[in-house]
């Protein structure tokens, strides 16, 4: 059936309607005062541990790129840009100019479209996303750190936890593994 | 105190536009709310007062233009879809939706079916959570600090659901020309189908600690009523339009991907105060799980399947399918960075959770667009505070600036 | 040796001086301490949020609310150049000081010896001195020649009109029921559990809410309401002085906790005051403080539940619904005088 419109009212109100609404308003607060259900994530003693999947940093496989600058042309900040490396070739040993993407992070928005464009899966997502860089020119990478994953500080001092989505509570917090699946 | 319509009696009457302004001249104390102001948001109302009474309201808004229009002139078509997801982060796939169509109605594409019922899918999730973050603003505005945390809270269940799907909290990306960029991973579904019976749960807690609050009651019926007429005639849309009677939706009127064949109902208020305004909303998102349910259903039927137009998918490599099959990530072929879109018009519009957004795409042929025009729901909806504050209380403003549910970057661009 | 340590315990248990202050000031600024972080605890529960917390872990986060005090303390406090400075800096500071003046003549005890006033017509010297300290925000906010504080300080204004007689008038229903206006005979009108608030439930609903109206508490947190007047006649303080401003708020309705206890929640009964320091003084206060401190707990349980009503309709409130209660709740005072139930 397809989507129809439904009149509706608001229903009038009278003295007693008001009183129950108090009482059903203080009643419910003092229910979650008791029990109050929080999910709340102390970071940074614990840390979300994203699913694979996520849109976190950008990391390069350098040996399965291409140089085919499609992640560089599509790339909607420009943050990502192609840089000029000579290389050996290793069938002839000739020296040629070869062309790698670096990345600079002041620009990117994580929007995964380089990683999806790259004809050879050369670029692959972390997924963490809480790194902190100390000046802007860290934050841009040069081909070396950006076949590297960047460091993930709070994975080493944090707890991983995930979310799941519950019917009762909303979202609760799971223990996980550092590595891997999750923890019983 | 003749010409002045007060906020709680006698709204019944209410002529056109301008008839119930008063002017004292000397006697006026203006005062500026906004942009630095706890009670606005990026935008600033200037407001003249008689007393307690608002006699004139000016809202002035642009205060985070970023040019997106022309912007858009000077990129490839598909870098577009992130950049007018900045309008509104937190309804991303609602916003960006009608432009992707468009340029597939340049392209003469369709996406598959899998894609619209993602595409419709993350919409819903995007609504919910949008109107949830309107509550959550809205609460508190009038001081209820637990409607604040609330909704933000349970909107974490939508953002969670969100990202599982996309890879992103907010900003998606996730539409693009012929498809989706996802499928929806194992496991999914049954999360959904939780997260649709926790809110229908938490709704009722809504109802009794805000909806039905006396206070909030008070503070709501009656103000801020925008009468049917005026309504139509500044042009307002989504929920502030339906609440005040007015049975337009675009996913029922022009619907859109495959609204018309799900099964919801479009809810309309007649009493068009700030009070139906809410309960409009509380009503969209009972509508929003009904038609994530279906969806739920239909993706749990169907087994995986293509989610980009043929057109692209069919130069898919194997590592493609292969990437497409492990992961339900539909890797973008190198042809969408310089896609070039023929000669043409279209215009395309889509159901946000503020209202009617409508984008006309103009090409030239070239891969970028020669003219993106977006019109966005907050710009239409933000008109209706130079003509509903006059004749309310100042304290009735954060009331009525918050039940119109008016998001300042959406009407900026 | 002894001598001194005589004096000084002499110094100390001198009534005016331990009334006004250890149970005017020290321990009220204790309770306030221990209220604000409750009040933001019990936000948070409500809200399913931790609250305060990385303070100190181990407590709670207990020590948060010290934390923002020294923070207050240290912060610059900026006075702008278009400010009537006099009156800016006096009003918040008379106002501090007016707010918990009314202790003096609260009676802690039945010991005529540990009045720091004579107690006849404690009640109503009580009722004109909290009603003082508003005026002074008013001050505060013309003072502060900005538009929120002026228009924050008129709400003010509004509301002291309405709160004002409904406050008044619910405590002196207990006049009504007793024919006095001293305190402590209120209280031993009140022995053997025959606590007011069971006697005239109305009279103390109209006195809480009066209360709740008359130190901003949500529902009525209207004069400082941020959405609106940024912080309503405080917003241009900062620093200590803003602190103030809201520790005086605070100090007020712990004041008004302290009369509703005597009036109405039987004062220091179930104890009786005995001999000696301990006994006769120390004790009966305890209890008077642990029951305004469950007061303030409900009071402060009101912001996770509540917004806020305008202003017009909580003047409307006033009148038109706790005015007529207050006076039958008056009435039911007489009636059982009358009838002889007190
Ligand atoms: S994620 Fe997006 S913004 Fe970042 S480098 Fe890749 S394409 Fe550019
Ligand atoms: S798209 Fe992939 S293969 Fe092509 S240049 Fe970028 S990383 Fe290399």
């Amino acid at each position: 059936m397809p989507p129809r419109p439904v009149e509706k009212h608001v229903h009038p109100r009278g003295i007693f309607s008001r009183f129950k609404g108090n009482l059903e308003a203080i009643a419910i607060g003092v229910k979650y005062f008791f029990d109050p259900k929080r999910s709340t994530l102390i970071y940074p003693k614990e840390y979300i541990k994203l699913r694979e999947g996520y849109r976190g940093f950008i990391v390069l496989v350098k040996n399965k790129c291409i140089s085919c600058s499609s992640c560089a042309r599509i790339c909607p900040a420009a943050a990502m840009k192609m840089v000029k490396v000579p290389v050996t070739d290793p069938k002839t040993g000739k020296q040629r100019i070869k062309k790698f993407p670096v990345i600079n992070y002041n620009r990117c928005i994580f929007c995964g479209y380089c990683v999806d464009v790259c004809p050879t899966e050369a670029l692959y997502h972390v997924p963490y996303h809480d790194i902190v860089y100390e000046s802007m020119e860290e934050a841009v990478t040069d081909l070396e750190s950006f076949q590297k994953e960047p460091e993930y500080k709070t994975a080493k001092e944090g707890l991983p936890v995930r979310y799941i989505v519950d019917e009762v509570k909303g979202l609760v917090k799971i223990r996980v593994k550092k590595e891997g699946g999750e923890k019983k | 105190m003749s010409g002045i319509v007060r906020g709680t009696v006698g709204f019944n009457d209410l002529k056109l536009p301008g008839a119930w302004t008063r002017k004292i001249g000397k006697d006026l104390y203006e005062v500026f709310i906004g942009p630095q102001h706890p009670g606005s948001g990026h935008m600033r109302i200037i407001i003249r007062v008689d007393g307690d009474i608002i006699v004139e309201a000016e809202p002035d808004m642009g205060y985070v233009h970023r040019t997106m229009e022309k912007l858009s002139e000077v990129r490839t078509w598909i870098k577009s879809i992130p950049l007018f997801e900045r309008m509104a982060i937190h309804d991303a796939c609602n916003v960006t939706l009608p432009y992707v169509r468009a340029v597939e109605k340049l392209l003469g594409i369709e996406a598959p079916e899998r894609a619209k019922y993602l595409r419709v899918l993350l919409c819903e999730i995007n609504r919910i959570a949008a109107f949830l973050y309107g509550f959550g603003i809205f609460g508190v505005f009038l001081g209820h600090s637990t409607m604040y945390m609330w909704p933000f809270g349970d909107r974490e269940v939508w953002v969670e659901l969100a990202e599982w799907l996309t890879g992103a909290r907010l900003t998606h990306t996730y539409p693009v020309f012929g498809g989706v960029r996802r499928d929806v991973p194992a496991g999914f579904t049954d999360a959904l189908r939780k997260a649709i019976r926790y809110m229908r749960r938490r709704l009722e807690d809504y109802r009794k600690i805000f909806v039905d609050n006396p206070v909030i009651r008070s503070r709501l019926e009656g103000v801020g009523y925008i009468p049917r007429n005026l309504a139509i005639e500044l042009g307002i849309t989504g929920p502030n339009l339906r609440a005040s009677g007015v049975k337009y939706d675009v996913r029922m009127n022009h619907p859109y991907e495959v609204y018309d064949q799900l099964d919801f109902e479009i809810p309309v208020f007649q009493e068009g105060d700030a009070y139906a305004r809410v309960l409009q909303r509380v009503e969209e998102i009972k509508q929003s799980l009904r038609i994530l349910e279906q969806v739920a259903d239909w993706l749990d039927k169907h087994e995986r399947s293509p989610i980009l137009h043929d057109r692209f998918w069919k130069t898919a490599p194997p590592l493609y399918k292969k990437v497409f099959q492990e992961q339900g990530r539909a890797k973008l072929m190198a042809v969408y960075a310089i896609l070039k879109v023929p000669k043409g018009k279209a215009y395309e519009r889509g159901e946000t959770a503020r209202g009617e957004i409508s984008y006309y795409v103009e090409s030239d042929g070239k891969n970028t667009p020669y003219r993106v025009r977006i019109h966005s729901a907050s710009a239409r909806n933000a008109l209706v505070y130079k003509y509903i504050l006059p004749g309310h209380r100042v304290m009735d403003l954060p009331a009525i600036y918050g039940s119109i549910d008016y998001f300042p970057p959406e009407a900026d661009r | 040796m002894t001598g001194w340590v005589e004096a000084i315990i002499k110094i100390i248990e001198w009534p005016p001086l331990w009334q006004l202050v250890v149970l005017g000031l020290i321990a009220p600024l204790a309770v306030v301490i221990y209220i604000l972080w409750f009040e933001r605890k019990t936000a948070a529960r409500v809200q399913r949020r931790i609250g305060p917390y990385h303070v100190s872990p181990r407590i709670a986060g207990g020590l948060q609310l010290l934390a923002d005090l020294i923070r207050y303390s240290f912060q610059e406090v900026i006075i702008p150049k278009t400010v009537d400075k006099a009156a800016f800096i006096s009003a918040p500071l008379i106002a501090l000081i007016l707010s918990i003046l009314p202790v003096v003549a609260i009676p802690f005890t039945d010991v005529p010896k540990w009045f720091p006033l004579p107690m006849d017509y404690s009640l109503i010297l009580a009722l004109a001195l909290v009603t003082l300290s508003p005026l002074f925000i008013i001050v505060a906010g013309w003072a502060s020649n900005n538009k929120f504080a002026i228009i924050g300080g008129m709400r003010e204004a509004y509301l002291i009109v309405s709160y004002e007689i409904i406050a008044i008038l619910s405590f002196l229903a207990a006049t009504a029921m007793t024919g006095t206006y001293n305190l402590v005979d209120i209280v031993h009108a009140q022995t053997g559990w025959k606590w007011f608030i069971v006697l005239n439930p109305l009279a103390f609903f109209t006195a809480f809410v009066g209360v709740l109206l008359s130190t901003s508490g949500f529902p009525f947190e209207i004069a400082e309401s941020e959405h609106e007047v940024v912080a309503g006649a405080f917003t241009e303080y900062s620093g200590l002085m803003y602190g103030i401003n809201m520790g005086a708020a605070y100090l007020k309705r712990m004041i008004y906790s302290l009369l509703l206890t005597v009036v109405f929640l039987g004062g220091w009964y179930p104890l009786k005051p005995g001999e000696g320091f301990i006994w006769g003084y120390l004790a009966p206060s305890i209890v008077i403080f642990i029951k305004a401190t469950i007061l303030m707990m409900i009071f402060s349980f009101f912001r996770a539940v509540y917004g806020r009503y305008r202003l017009d309709q909580a003047i409307e409130i006033a009148w038109k619904i706790l005015f007529p209660l207050t006076v039958i709740a008056f009435g039911l005072g007489l009636l059982e005088a009358y009838y002889g139930i007190i």
